[in-house]
C-alpha cells in the first residue's frame, strides 16, 4: 500500500564494447531517422525506456501494455530494482528508490514463468521471503496458510513445484508474492504463459484477489484484454515511451493517436483517408461523397484546438461502422466471419479492409462473398487524426 | 525431435528401415561395450578366487576345490595396507571436499555477466590447462612451502580443477536468471542466493565433480610417490604396489626355480586380489551417487 512516483524515468543499455558503439553508429548513419526493433540507438547505448512519468496512487491497479520491446518489462524491472535506472527518479511510499537493493524496496513480483524454487516445496516457496526476515514460526504458518486459502492451493503445499499444472505454479507464484503483504505488487505478463481457458480463469482469480489484499499493483501485459479488465488505469507504451495513460473506458473512447487507437479495441479500428471540413464553426468528416458532421462535443474540443480544415486520418470502430441502406461508402464483402452473437463483415472499400460488426438479431440476409454493402457510422464515433504527427486532433 | 524408443513386440516392426538399421546397430555396439566391460570385470573377480597354478594351466574353472582365498588372506594380513586403506579414505575424501568448495565458489563469479575482470581470470585459468609447471619445479615449490611429506602435499597442489570450474560455471549459466532475481525480492542476499538456492539445484554437477575428484584421488599413487616418504602416510594405492613388487620375482635369484615359479604365480595372484581390493570402496559408492544424476532437479522451476 504505497503511492509509486516515475519522474521522467530512463533506461539505456549501454554498449558492451567499442566495437559494438562503432558497428551501431555506422548502422546510424546509413538509416539517421529508422530505429532498430522498437529500440533507439544513441551514442549513450540503446534506449529501452525514455521520459517515463508516471504518479500511480495508493491501491491503484496499473497496467502497462504495449508490444513486444515497448519497454513496459523494463519500466517494471526498474521498479523491482531488477534494472538500473538511467535517469530520473522513482518513488515509493515517499522514498527515492533508485539506488536501493530489491529486498529494501518492500515489493513483491510475479514472474511470466514462475521463477518457482524448483527443489522447495509449495510451502517452503511461500515461506522463503518470511524466513529471511525472521518472522517468527508461527506467523509464517498462518501467512501461508492465509495466502494458500486465497489462492485455493492448500492442498498441494506439501508437493514440489513439478507435481503441480502450470496454473497452479502460477497460482504458487502469486501465493509467493502475497504471502509478505507487500507495499507494490509487480506482476510481469504472469498469465501469458497459461492457456486461453485458464488465462480467463486466473485473470477472474486476479481481480478477486485485487479486492482482497488491497495494494499497489504494476501489472505488465501485452494482451489488452488484461489490461482493459484489469486496470484502474493503463499506461500505453510504445517504441520506449508512453503514448497514453488513461482509464481503459477513456483509451477505448479517446484514443490519444493512431498507434493507441489500433492497439486497444478489437477487432482493430478501421482507418481512412480523408478529410476534415470545417464549415461556419462546424466539423464535417469527408470520406468520397459520404459526409458526416461529428458530435457537438467534438466539435467544441476541435474549435478549441483551432483544428482547420485538412487531409486526416479517419478511424472508426469495428463496432461503431454499421451496414447502410443507401448512402455511406460502398464497399464489397470479401470475407463473412460467424462469431456467434455477431457477424465480422470485412468489406473492400477502395482497396483497404474495413470491418463491420453486424450483430446476428441485426442480420436480415446472409453476406455473400463478392456482394455490395454500403456502410456508415455517426458523427459521435469518428475519430480523426492528423496526417502528419498521428495525434487525435481533439486532444 | 525426441524419437521414442519402441517398447512393445510390434513397434519395432513398424518403423522405417533406415531406424531398424541404426537402432539395431545401436543396440550392437552398446552390448559390445557392455561385455567389454562386464567380462574383464568377472575375469578379474573369479581369477582372484583361483589357485593361481590351475589358473596358469587350465584357465577359469568352477570346480570350487581349485578355489583359494590365499591372495585376499596375504593381502589383507599386511598391515600396511589398512594404514593405506585409512590414508585413501582420508585423502579423497578431504580432498573431494576441499577441490568441489573451491570449484564451485570459483565458478560463481565466473558464471555471472557482470563479474569485473571475468576476462582476465578467465585467461589465467585458461593458460594454467594449456601450460603446467613441470614435475621439478612443482616438487621445488612443494618442498619450499614445507609441504613435502605432509598430506598437504597431496591435497593442496590438484584441488582447483579448470576444467571442472568450467564445468560447474557452464552450469550454473544454464539456470534461469529468474530464479536469482525472485530470490533477490523475496530478501536474499548473494551468499543465501547461492547456499539456499542455486547449489541445490546444482546437485547433478556438484554429485559429478564430487566422485571425479574422489575416484581421481582414489586411483592416484604419483603424487603420493613423489610427495610422501613416511610409510604411515602412504595411500592404499601404494602399499598395494609395494605389496606386487615384494612378490615379483626377483631376476638375481635364478637358483631357485621352484621359489620364482611360486613367487611369478603369487604375483599373479595377487595382482587380481589388489585391482578388486582398490576398486570395491569405488563399486560400492556409485549406485549411492546414482541418485543425484537426475535431470529432473529444475523441473517446475520456470516454464519450459
Amino acid at each position: 500500500m504505497a503511492e509509486v512516483i516515475l519522474k521522467n524515468i530512463k533506461k539505456v543499455y549501454p554498449f558492451v564494447s567499442g566495437e559494438d558503439k562503432k558497428k551501431s553508429k555506422k548502422k546510424k548513419a546509413d538509416q539517421p531517422e529508422k530505429k532498430k526493433v522498437n529500440l533507439q540507438i544513441t551514442d549513450e547505448g540503446v534506449v529501452a525506456v525514455q521520459e517515463f512519468s508516471l504518479d500511480i496512487k495508493d491501491k491503484e491497479f496499473i497496467v502497462l501494455v504495449g508490444p513486444s520491446g515497448c519497454g513496459k518489462s523494463t519500466t517494471l524491472r526498474m521498479v523491482a530494482g531488477l534494472e538500473e535506472i538511467s535517469g530520473g527518479e522513482l518513488i515509493i511510499d515517499g522514498k527515492v528508490m533508485n539506488d536501493v537493493a530489491p529486498k529494501d524496496r518492500d515489493i513483491a513480483m510475479v514472474f511470466q514463468n514462475y521463477a518457482l524454487y524448483p527443489h522447495m516445496t509449495v510451502y517452503d516457496n511461500m515461506a522463503f521471503s518470511l524466513k529471511l526476515r525472521h518472522t517468527p514460526k508461527d506467523e509464517i504458518d498462518r501467512k501461508v496458510r492465509e495466502a494458500a486459502e486465497i489462492l485455493d492451493i492448500t492442498q498441494y503445499l506439501e508437493r514440489k513445484p513439478k507435481a503441480l499444472s502450470g496454473g497452479q505454479r502460477q497460482r504458487v507464484a502469486i501465493g509467493r508474492a502475497i504471502v509478505r503483504a507487500p507495499k507494490v505488487m509487480l506482476m510481469d505478463e504472469p498469465l501469458s504463459n497459461l492457456d486461453a481457458k485458464l488465462r480467463n480463469e486466473m485473470r477472474a482469480e486476479i481481480i478477486k484477489l485485487r479486492q482482497r489484499i488491497d495494494t499497489t499493483f504494476m501489472y505488465v501485459t501485452h494482451d489488452q484484454t488484461e489490461a482493459m479488465t484489469l486496470g484502474d488505469r493503463i499506461v500505453i507504451m510504445k517504441d520506449g515511451y508512453i503514448q497514453q495513460i488513461g482509464t481503459p473506458q477513456e483509451v477505448f473512447n479517446h484514443p490519444a493517436n493512431l498507434f493507441v487507437a489500433g492497439f486497444i479495441g478489437m477487432p482493430v479500428m478501421n482507418f481512412f483517408d480523408a478529410e476534415l471540413e470545417e464549415k461556419n464553426g462546424k466539423y464535417f468528416v469527408k470520406l468520397h461523397d459520404y459526409e458526416v458532421e461529428l458530435s457537438a462535443d467534438k466539435e467544441e474540443r476541435l474549435r478549441k484546438n483551432n483544428v482547420k480544415s485538412q487531409k486526416i486520418t479517419l478511424g472508426v470502430r469495428p463496432d461503431h461502422t454499421d451496414v447502410a441502406e443507401k448512402g455511406g461508402v460502398e464497399g464489397k464483402v470479401e470475407v463473412s466471419e460467424m462469431m456467434g452473437s455477431s457477424v465480422h463483415l470485412h468489406v473492400n472499400a477502395d482497396g483497404k479492409d474495413v470491418i463491420i460488426i453486424v450483430p446476428t438479431q441485426d442480420l436480415k440476409e446472409n453476406f455473400n462473398i463478392g456482394q455490395a454493402v454500403r456502410f456508415c457510422f455517426n458523427g459521435n464515433v469518428a475519430h480523426v487524426f492528423s496526417k502528419e504527427t498521428d495525434k487525435n486532433l481533439e486532444y | 525431435m525426441k524419437q521414442k524408443m519402441p517398447k512393445k513386440k510390434g513397434e519395432f516392426a513398424k518403423l522405417p528401415t533406415g531406424d531398424k538399421a541404426l537402432l539395431t546397430i545401436g543396440y550392437i555396439l552398446l552390448g559390445l561395450f557392455v561385455v567389454a566391460i562386464i567380462l574383464p570385470m568377472v575375469y578379474i573377480i573369479l581369477a582372484s578366487f583361483i589357485d593361481p597354478i590351475t589358473l596358469q594351466n587350465s584357465g577359469l574353472t568352477f570346480d570350487f576345490s581349485k578355489w583359494t582365498t590365499t591372495a585376499y588372506e596375504r593381502v589383507l594380513e599386511n598391515a600396511q595396507i589398512w594404514v593405506g586403506f585409512k590414508n585413501a579414505i582420508i585423502y579423497s575424501v578431504l580432498f573431494t571436499i576441499i577441490s568441489v568448495v573451491v570449484t564451485l565458489l570459483a565458478a560463481y563469479p565466473m558464471s555471472r555477466a557482470d563479474f569485473k575482470g571475468k576476462g582476465f581470470f578467465n585467461t589465467i585459468f585458461v593458460i594454467t590447462m594449456f601450460f603446467g609447471g613441470g614435475l621439478i619445479p612443482t616438487y621445488l615449490l612443494i618442498n619450499n612451502l614445507g609441504m613435502l611429506d605432509t598430506i598437504w602435499a597431496i591435497l593442496i597442489p590438484g584441488a582447483f580443477s579448470v576444467w571442472n570450474m568450467i564445468i560447474a560455471r557452464t552450469y550454473y549459466m544454464g539456470i534461469p536468471r529468474d530464479l536469482q532475481e525472485a530470490a533477490g525480492i523475496d530478501g536474499a542476499s548473494e551468499m543465501v542466493y547461492f547456499f539456499k538456492i542455486l547449489l541445490p539445484v546444482c546437485t547433478p554437477i556438484i554429485a559429478t565433480i564430487s566422485m571425479w575428484q574422489f575416484v581421481g584421488m582414489w586411483n592416484s599413487y604419483f603424487d603420493a610417490m613423489i610427495y610422501l616418504n613416511s610409510a604411515s602416510k602412504q595411500p592404499l594405492q601404494l602399499v598395494l604396489r609395494s605389496i606386487l613388487i615384494q612378490n615379483q620375482p626377483d631376476p638375481g635369484m635364478v637358483s631357485d626355480m621352484q621359489s620364482t615359479a611360486q613367487r611369478a604365480q603369487m604375483a599373479e595372484l595377487l595382482k587380481y586380489a589388489t585391482i578388486i581390493i582398490s576398486s570395491l570402496p569405488l563399486l560400492i559408492m556409485y549406485p549411492f551417487f546414482q541418485k543425484y544424476f537426475d535431470n529432473g532437479i529444475m523441473a517446475g522451476a520456470v516454464k519450459g
